[in-house]
């Protein structure tokens, strides 16, 4: 459209603007992202070498017990997180989508876990939630209650690592709901005075409604994410006790780089590649089948 | 860097994105000195003949010369030209005197050059006050002259004005074209101004480019345009209100000019010579509201109903519906007592109507000797 | 703003209250054990609550620890990823809303794919890529990875189209190259585009933690993030509670002042997220 001139050499100078970034993009993801699902049909490990193994990986995900735990161990804790993650915030950004000065202190304060690295979160949480002199444990005693074993007990690690997350990942969905409260026009909320509405109704006719695109992204991004949960696991609970706390992606962790076999860690990250992509896109699908979202 | 003979030549200019012609051959010779204005609605090509000429679109075919030089293969910098954009496209985070400064600095003019001039250019639109702001600190009207400062300080052979009055209030709009007048008087340039409004271009223009449909349509004075338009499309695009054109069948009369009868019966006679319109017979009559006079209904003449009054004081328009349905307007004075309902007489002077053959083509009475 | 200019109700307030609360007492028990010589700690965790306090853990960084060695480490990372990122996604975002090339439809589309790639398919085989590029323990292989944002190309691409087309065409007028109004007109207009990207890469190659994990596998090479990650596990081992502590502290300092110092930023990044 601007054309400046119709020799070649003009055609091609948008090329050269964005060339750098392909070039890296190429390089970086897409060349990675293809050895992976060739290296994944191999036996490989970390130091080169390689042997065709065809559907072998496959095959035995699909029968590792070990890996069918850490497949639970992360629906479980997606689960757990994503709904209360979700709930917890929008109910946040809707105390404080107010102009106050205190609205402004309080969404600061919650925000502020979310800037943290992984490492700093459990670095903290772990002398809150370890029985041995934790804040946790400091107040149950205090209140008269034995301290609980959050960070050994198989039944406590999964709560206790979802319980680490939300307190981190608070912020990114309060922010959005925020936006996406701020979005919706205000003579709606008229409208609906005018028509005699109050409290719940207006929320549930009026808020929510309008909410529904923030309210797929946050549980598409929070379902991609934790999905992918790492850090808080290895760091926290470091997978136990036994595996009851591993996610799936601490498994490819400890089979790439404690077991060096990297097409079996590989394939695994191929399975998981998918389901985020599948379930994610099984939630677009199912509002936007409905009524395009945007 | 202006030279006093330079003018513009357009020689088959075409241009089309994809399969869609938007200039389909068009040519145009312009004199030193001559203020242009290019007048059509939009989607007539227009714009896009201001950007080729500007170098901001590219053309498929054709030439485009400036004085002595080809300049179709030039970078617009390098064309001797100076824009003024519709939104004025000020350099927002840059003061009005690095506005100014922006283009001469590109082209190596030494700073002491480029201080005087934009002094010179500063004085003469009385915007000193306003060099060291930003352009988001300027009303509307301050920031047009700023984009017209930016301009003339280039001192191009030749301004290109992009609707340069359409963001505008009906105040400022006054202003700024006097402004246009006088900054016309003040150089040597020639000038080209894009609008849709006909009396911007009616009263700046020495000619006036009537474009539609990727073409051409009619180049002449503005006289020229409203009183002999040279078909169907520009009489009925200029003009306020528009012309008639009342269809109708075409005979000659004892002298050799049409006459044509409309479809309610009554006959006009023309001065228009009946040979040339051939053998085309079904024509449109073409009469401007100062052609028919509204008079009191009677047994002869043009009867009809008048449907609207439009009262502008020291004249009226009366909107009028023959007894087969075609609507003619009429003029009328400031005291005009047509109620909407009324039956009126027409009186119709022929001698300056124009007749449309059936391809919209412009027949007209031969000019005076 | 929703009933903006209501109060809050009673329940809400409350609710609000103790919500903060949970926020804040993990963050002020931290700085509060960090405060505590280890030998205390060591016999009830308690004595936190109570005086004497010490700086004494803080003096520990900075006597030979290699703290400030990782902070440098995480400094150069994250300052470098945010230089390029906004380099490369400034060339591209400017490539592609203002030129027309062939594929060009194409190879934006082919970049949106890549908002869908989740770091788990790819870090594997990067990891081998680098490993035969020699690239490990070094900074180009942790600022590398960090380079490639689809999310940034697509940010400016459309900060940049949002820029009226007249600028650039008066740019050309004025006999300005396509690089120079580049240059001296469009990037002076995307600032605020650059800090928010900016501030959003920043953020995320600081607490990048799977990455520089498995690159980087000599204590001197560390970030911020795996330094503390192995103090962490070495625990056990180390010299105590107070001083984990107090590198914990140190280590959300630089990031706390990034954050208050860019609030407007980093805010407007994650309304951006949902707009779009």
């Amino acid at each position: 459209m601007t054309g400046d001139g119709r020799a070649a050499p003009a055609r091609l100078t948008g090329f050269a603007f964005v060339a750098p970034f392909l070039a890296l993009y190429v390089f970086l993801l897409i060349v990675p992202l293809v050895m992976g699902i060739a290296i994944s049909f191999h036996r490989a490990d970390l130091f080169g070498t390689r042997r065709w193994a065809g559907l072998d990986n496959y095959a035995r995900l699909a029968t590792d017990p070990v890996f069918h735990q850490s497949l639970g161990n992360t629906f479980a804790l997606t689960l757990l997180i994503v709904p209360v993650l979700t709930a917890i915030t929008l109910a946040l950004a809707l105390a404080l989508n107010r102009p106050a000065r205190s609205a402004a202190v309080f969404r600061g304060i919650f925000f502020s876990s979310s800037v943290l690295s992984v490492t700093i979160v459990t670095l903290i949480w772990r002398f809150v939630l370890t029985p041995d002199g934790g804040l946790a444990a400091k107040l149950l005693t205090a209140f008269g209650y034995a301290p609980l074993p959050f960070l050994s007990d198989p039944a406590l690690t999964i709560p206790a690592i979802a319980i680490t997350t939300i307190w981190w990942c608070l912020g990114l969905p309060m922010m959005l709901f925020l936006a996406g409260l701020q979005q919706i026009p205000h003579d709606l909320y008229e409208a609906a005075a005018l028509d005699g509405a109050r409290g719940w109704t207006v929320f549930r006719r009026v808020t929510l409604p309008s909410l529904r695109g923030t309210l797929v992204t946050v549980v598409m991004l929070q379902t991609a994410g934790q999905l992918q949960l790492f850090g808080q696991a290895q760091l926290l609970t470091g997978g136990g006790p036994g595996g009851a706390s591993r996610p799936v992606v601490l498994f490819i962790y400890e089979v790439a780089f404690g077991r060096w076999e990297l097409g079996y860690a590989t394939a695994a990250a191929q399975v998981l590649f998918v389901l985020v992509l599948a379930l994610t896109g099984l939630q677009y699908w199912l509002v936007a089948r409905r009524e395009p979202v945007r | 860097m202006s030279s006093p003979g330079a003018s513009l030549v357009l020689d088959q200019v075409r241009k089309a994105y994809g399969a869609t012609q938007v200039l389909d051959g068009v040519s145009l010779t312009m004199a030193a000195n001559e203020f242009v204005a290019f007048l059509g609605p939009s989607g007539s090509g227009k714009s896009t003949l201001l950007r080729i000429i500007a170098g901001l679109e590219s053309l498929d075919g054709g030439e485009v010369r400036l004085g002595e030089r080809r300049i179709d293969g030039l970078a617009p910098g390098d064309r001797d030209v100076a824009m003024v954009f519709q939104h004025y496209a000020l350099y927002p985070h840059m003061s009005v005197r690095d506005n100014m400064a922006f283009g001469l600095r590109n082209a190596k003019v030494p700073a002491g050059e480029i201080a005087t001039r934009i002094a010179g250019a500063a004085k003469s639109l009385e915007i000193e006050a306003l060099l060291d702001r930003k352009p988001g600190q300027l009303s509307g009207g301050q920031r047009q002259r700023v984009a017209i400062g930016r301009a003339i300080i280039k001192n191009p052979a030749l301004f290109l004005l992009d609707e340069p009055l359409s963001n505008l209030d009906a105040a400022l709009r006054n202003r700024t074209r006097v402004e246009l007048a006088q900054l016309r008087q003040r150089t040597d340039a020639a000038f080209i101004m894009v609008t849709h409004d006909q009396a911007e271009a009616m009263t700046l223009a020495d000619r006036i480019v009537v474009m539609n449909d990727r073409r051409i349509q009619q180049v002449g004075t503005p006289m020229e345009i409203y009183a002999r338009p040279a078909n169907s499309f520009v009489a009925r695009f200029v003009g306020t209100p528009a012309m008639t054109l009342a269809a109708g069948t075409a005979t000659t009369d004892a002298d050799g000019f049409a006459q044509v009868r409309l479809g309610d019966g009554s006959v006009v006679a023309t001065r228009v010579p009946f040979a040339h319109l051939g053998n085309d017979t079904n024509v449109q009559l073409g009469l401007r509201p100062e052609q028919v006079a509204c008079v009191a209904p009677g047994d002869t003449g043009v009867q009809a109903e008048a449907i609207l009054v439009e009262r502008l004081g020291d004249r009226s328009f009366v909107y009028a519906r023959l007894a087969d349905g075609q609507d003619i307007i009429a003029h009328d004075g400031g005291g005009c007592g047509v109620r909407i309902g009324d039956r009126i007489g027409m009186r119709i002077d022929g001698a300056a109507a124009a007749v449309f053959g059936s391809d919209g083509t412009a027949h007209h009475a031969d000019a005076a000797p | 703003m929703s009933r903006g200019a209501d109060r809050l109700s009673v329940p809400a307030l409350i609710g609000l209250l103790i919500g903060a609360g949970i926020m804040v007492a993990p963050l002020v028990w931290t700085l509060l054990l960090s405060l505590k010589s280890n030998a205390e700690l060591l016999r009830d965790s308690a004595s936190a609550f109570s005086v004497p306090y010490t700086a004494d853990n803080y003096r520990a960084i900075f006597a030979g620890s290699l703290v400030p060695r990782w902070l440098l480490n995480s400094s150069i990372v994250a300052l470098g990823t945010t230089a390029g990122v906004l380099v490369l996604c400034s060339l591209a975002g400017y490539g592609f809303a203002r030129f027309e090339f062939p594929f060009r439809r194409t190879l934006f589309a082919f970049v949106v794919v890549g908002l869908a790639i989740p770091e788990q398919a790819v870090i594997l085989p990067r990891h081998q890529l680098f490993a035969w590029l020699g690239l490990h323990n070094s900074y180009p292989g942790l600022i590398l990875p960090g380079l490639v944002a689809p999310f940034g190309v697509l940010f400016m691409t459309q900060y940049i189209r949002a820029i009226p087309r007249e600028l650039d065409e008066a740019a050309m007028l004025d006999g300005a190259s396509r690089l120079k109004l580049f240059l001296t007109v469009l990037l002076p207009l995307t600032i605020p585009a650059q800090a928010t990207l900016g501030v959003f890469t920043f953020l995320g190659a600081w607490n990048d933690y799977w990455w520089p994990l498995i690159s980087a596998t000599t204590s001197d090479r560390y970030t911020l993030t795996v330094g503390l990650a192995s103090s962490q596990m070495n625990y056990a081992q180390t010299s105590g509670l107070g001083f984990l502590m107090a590198q914990a502290v140190f280590a959300s300092v630089p990031i706390l002042v990034v954050y208050v110092l860019f609030q407007k930023q980093i805010v407007r990044a994650m309304a951006g997220t949902a707009v779009r």
